[in-house]
């Protein structure tokens, strides 16, 4: 059985192919639902983050030129949705600032879905600054090259490179701490 | 300077081994920098922990959630619903205004489709124009003629039955003024006469009455 291309499923949704728009979503939906839960550090916030990613690709699926893959697309919608989704969650914090650690542990609701692995790897991501954290995802868990970053998030290749050095260092203390 | 420039290197090839793109002698200049510079090989260890940890990140199932909600039912358009009809309209409206700027004259001639964007006629044209005014011109002045001639007739008609009932009534006239000179020519040749006979008659009765006494007288006489 052949599977279809993400523009074949692209080119029957914009029909109002249901079926197909839902066979698009599947194939994204863990991809999204991962990179939330690595943004917000919280599942029902990577839910709702996912939600609004999926409403906002539906909406602007016609605009979608086969310029790039999908994939690439699809991160840099879930890129600006994330920043505005950060913007309304701490209007006072900057994307550069970093962030108040709410708590050392991920929530018990959270951690339902959270495989234990995942913990510290969230946790840790969770004290970066959103710039940073955001280029750390999308090299590491997105496989994109730093061009592909700078495209995405709307910065120049050496200030994506910068911030995940800054990110990197930042890391290593954190998990040091957390393994010690 | 020489630092600076040992620091951008080992940011280059610290970012072409991040993207998996070092080449034979770059990959032996990141294994001494690893083997010879603590901060450099502190920064790879680093990541690599990293790397490592997100090799372990289980994606785990994504939870059931509302997937419908993301898909919002387009409702398919009837074509008299057609957005492209604004546009058609307004691209239409344009062509026409150009077209009525430009005096735009599409004529098909003789299996010919000629399209011209002036006003102006050409010459084939002006000459079949001129040509039907002419013919027209021509048409109107017979006419004008046949009527100058023909009123002209007319009057030359009337002018000569009015000539002839003139002469025919001056002459009667004169004939009846003449008849009636003759007449009075002949009354008064008539009163002459009249008077002469009459004159005569009273000479011969005086004549006659003069005879008798003379024969009286004669009488006497003797």
């Amino acid at each position: 059985m052949f599977e279809k291309s993400d523009e074949q499923l692209i080119a029957r949704a914009l029909q109002g192919n249901k079926k197909a728009w839902l066979t698009l979503l599947k194939r994204y939906e863990k991809q999204i639902y991962h990179y939330g839960m690595r943004m917000t550090g919280k599942n029902e916030d990577a839910l709702d983050l996912m939600q609004e990613v999926f409403v906002s690709v539906f909406r602007n699926l016609s605009n979608y030129r086969n310029e790039g893959s999908f994939k690439s697309w699809l991160y840099r919608i879930a890129h600006f949705r994330c920043i505005e989704f950060y913007r309304r969650k701490k209007p006072m914090q900057g994307l550069d600032d970093v962030p108040e650690v709410e708590s050392e542990e991920i929530s018990a609701a959270d951690a339902i879905h959270c495989h234990q692995e995942n913990r510290q790897l969230i946790n840790a991501m969770q004290q970066l600054p959103l710039a940073q954290k955001a280029v750390v995802e999308l090299k590491f868990f997105g496989q994109f090259t730093f061009d592909e970053i700078a495209e995405q998030t709307g910065i120049s290749a050496n200030t994506a490179k910068s911030r995940l050095y800054g990110a990197l260092g930042k890391l290593k203390q954190i998990m040091e701490v957390d393994y010690a | 300077m020489h630092k600076q420039h040992s620091e951008l290197s080992k940011n280059d090839l610290f970012s072409l081994w991040l993207e998996g793109d070092l080449s034979g002698q770059q990959v032996l200049d990141f294994e001494a920098l690893c083997l010879n510079d603590d901060e450099f090989s502190e920064r790879v260890s680093g990541a690599n922990s990293f790397i490592m940890a997100s090799e372990h990140y289980q994606s785990t199932e994504v939870p059931n959630w509302n997937r419908d909600s993301t898909f919002e039912e387009t409702q398919t358009t009837k074509w008299w619903q057609w957005q492209g009809f604004a546009s058609l309209s307004f691209v239409t409206s344009c062509c026409a205004i150009v077209m009525v700027l430009t005096g735009l004259q599409v004529r098909l001639d003789e299996g010919t489709v000629t399209i011209s964007f002036a006003a102006k006629p050409s010459s084939q044209e002006v000459e079949t124009l001129v040509n039907e005014k002419m013919l027209e011109f021509q048409q109107t002045q017979q006419l004008a003629l046949n009527q100058y001639t023909k009123n002209l007739q007319q009057q030359q008609l009337d002018a000569s039955t009015q000539l002839t009932q003139y002469l025919l009534s001056a002459s009667r006239k004169e004939r009846r003024e003449d008849f009636v000179d003759l007449i009075k020519h002949v009354n008064e040749q008539r009163g002459d006469d009249q008077l002469f006979y009459a004159r005569q008659l009273s000479k011969l009765q005086q004549d006659i009455y003069a005879i008798p006494m003379k024969s009286d007288i004669g009488e006497i006489n003797e």
